[in-house]
């Protein structure tokens, strides 16, 4: 089979994915909401560059840009934007419409998912990183910091990531809830005192305050800091690390009294959180981001239209 | 030699939709279809006919994959029905009551997403899209948003939708429903020109329409299926014969004529909508005698004859029949 022929049938295969996914990329981003995100989160952006422009270094004037995405207020519409897709007024015309063709569930699931992702990613890179840049390249009365390409890549997944799991939070809620706005006031309780449920768990790494407080130190860091075997050698600490954070987790779920508590890992300085290990924070997020979508493809599955 | 089974397998082929105890209950308190049995014929315009809250509506969305059934299975061209039955789906051309649609799109944009949900390649989709369009009467309009259509323009524009990817079946859900006289007869037109090639199922209370265009039948009450057959089985059932005299007169005359008809063997009488009196003759007894002597009554009454109509409600009067027998069966149903 030559490889146009296989192209093609690949392309009609996806054809469905990529026109409900295109769909609903045009019906966001003509929705008011997208809009006025996008412009507050850009007067924002500016506000703050303009009001710490001579007195943060680098590092922590980025840190301060993310703050917005990670904390306060832009989770508010992230989650609003996930959970509106397969709840609501919008199931009717969703069934008319799409999901009496021949889509299966989860290629629609997907799609709109998918579609939200790009769309709360996009909006945020847009903004952020020109923002980035013009911090990095003008010339400013504060003295020179150690900012490291490699570092805003790496802080710009992580609150990327964080995002995506919001997305898919909002998705699995709404999925469940039916209900938009029942959804919305579930996730505000929920991600509001966050930090104090993941203390619960001994989880505090991973609450958005504690990661932003760690931006600023992953910023500076660079790529080749590190040896190859140190690197490995982290790396299964890591691992180890987040074994035991999983099973700590799954023991105070379901009531078991938890392990007691590890020495402390050395990137930690004092419960300060002054950094975090890149690749715990990508499970942490990435396996909760998998585990919705999946989650909320079965309970759209098992659902009546 | 052709062996029993094989004889059962060729029928199912020659059925689109096959329904066994197909059976439907929301949330444990509802029963929205009750054990149904429904066999429609391949290339016949089915109608499903009930009152409003029947089932018709869960049927097709059952046979569409929209809900899931709580027992029984369905089957579409001898594939089972469901949630990711995409072959099934792509068989199925289905037009939903007053359509929801994508207010922020335009015609040619909402036809163009389905064609693509369809896997329908480019140069198949856009001339099947112009040539739709031409065809519901869209063409002015492809400039406008849908929000800005009228509901028959949506109906229109649903009609066009469920025929992008050329479906061998089509589902239509109330298709007339909000429509003026003009687009309604349109619709009627489409559908007896559609059954030609295609299956047509089409669900409805509107007993005119399903009498114009259906060749088969089926009748939904509370969820059952209480007769399935041809158009011709419906009407036999029809065991009286009834007659609706229009007269001119004084209603005292009408009244009093309506006695003097009842008195006659064999013959019952009505007063319906002041000046007009419905007859109906038993089972047995001519036609043209009784007639014949309740024009006899007329014409010695004070009263004047304006006209006379006979089996134009057949289909409306055995359709009553039914249901009304189907009440009085009680537990045995």
């Amino acid at each position: 089979m030559d490889s146009t022929a296989k192209t093609s049938k690949i392309g009609t295969r996806m054809m469905p994915y990529m026109a409900i996914l295109r769909h609903d990329m045009k019906t966001l981003w003509c929705s008011r909401l997208v809009r006025l995100w996008l412009g507050a989160t850009a007067l924002l952006t500016l506000l703050l560059v303009g009001s710490n422009w001579s007195n943060f270094q680098d590092g922590t004037l980025i840190a301060s840009l993310l703050f917005p995405y990670l904390v306060f207020p832009w989770f508010f519409v992230v989650v609003v934007l996930g959970v509106t897709p397969v709840s609501g007024s919008r199931t009717e015309t969703l069934a008319d419409g799409i999901l009496c063709r021949p889509v299966s569930r989860f290629e629609y699931l997907l799609a709109t998912w998918s579609a939200r992702v790009v769309l709360v990613l996009s909006v945020y890179l847009v903004v952020i990183i020109p923002a980035i840049v013009l911090v990095i390249l003008a010339k400013r009365p504060v003295p020179e910091d150690t900012v490291t390409v490699y570092g805003i890549v790496t802080a710009l997944c992580v609150v990327g990531l964080v995002l995506t799991f919001l997305v898919s939070l909002g998705f699995l809620t709404g999925t469940l809830l039916r209900k938009p706005l029942l959804a919305v006031v579930v996730l505000i309780f929920v991600w509001y005192p966050i930090g104090l449920i993941l203390s619960f768990f001994s989880l505090e790494e991973f609450s958005p305050i504690s990661l932003n407080r760690a931006i600023s130190t992953q910023l500076r860091h660079s790529w080749r800091e590190t040896d190859a075997e140190a690197k490995d050698n982290a790396n299964v600490q890591d691992a180890d690390v987040f074994t035991d954070q999983v099973t700590n987790f799954f023991s105070v779920l379901s009531g078991v009294q938890p392990k007691p508590k590890a020495s402390k890992p050395d990137f930690f300085e004092g419960e300060k959180f002054d950094d975090f290990s890149l690749f715990r924070v990508t499970l942490g997020y990435g396996l909760p981001t998998i585990a919705s979508v999946i989650l909320a493809s079965l309970c759209f599955y098992w659902r009546d239209m | 030699m052709t062996t029993r089974s094989s004889v059962g397998e060729e029928l199912k082929m020659d059925l689109a939709i096959r329904t066994e105890h197909l059976t439907k209950i929301y949330s444990q308190r509802l029963i929205a279809v009750n054990d149904m049995n429904l066999e429609v014929p391949r290339g016949s315009v089915f109608g499903l006919l009930g009152p409003n809250g029947a089932g018709k509506t869960t049927t097709l969305r059952l046979l569409l994959g929209l809900q899931r059934p709580t027992a029984g299975q369905a089957q579409v061209f001898g594939k089972s029905c469901g949630p990711n039955a995409v072959g099934v789906r792509s068989q199925i051309g289905y037009l939903p009551t007053n359509p929801k649609l994508p207010g922020n799109l335009r015609p040619i944009e909402y036809l163009d997403l389905l064609g693509r949900l369809s896997r329908l390649p480019g140069e198949v989709r856009k001339p099947r899209i112009s040539a739709l369009l031409r065809s519901v009467g869209l063409l002015g309009a492809t400039g406008q948003r849908i929000q800005t259509f009228s509901t028959g323009m949506c109906t229109r524009l649903g009609i066009a939708a469920s025929l992008v990817a050329d479906p061998p079946l089509l589902l239509w859900d109330e298709p007339t429903a909000g429509l003026d006289p003009s687009a309604r007869r349109f619709t009627l037109e489409l559908i007896r020109e559609l059954g030609k090639t295609k299956t047509v199922v089409v669900a409805t209370h509107i007993l005119s329409d399903i009498d114009q265009i259906c060749d088969h039948l089926g009748v939904m009450h509370e969820g059952r299926m209480i007769f399935t057959g041809s158009m011709q089985d419906m009407k036999q059932r029809l065991r009286r014969h009834d007659f609706t005299l229009e007269l001119e007169g004084a209603a005292e005359d009408v009244r009093r004529l309506s006695h003097e008809v009842a008195n006659l063997e064999g013959i019952d009488a009505m007063v319906d909508t002041g000046q007009a009196l419905l007859v109906r003759i038993a089972d047995g007894r001519s036609r043209s005698r009784s007639l014949a002597d309740i024009l006899k009554l007329v014409d010695a009454s004070n009263l004047s004859l304006q006209a006379i109509h006979s089996g134009q409600n057949a289909t409306e009067n055995a359709y009553l029949q039914l249901l009304q027998e189907d009440e009085a069966h009680g537990f045995h149903r």
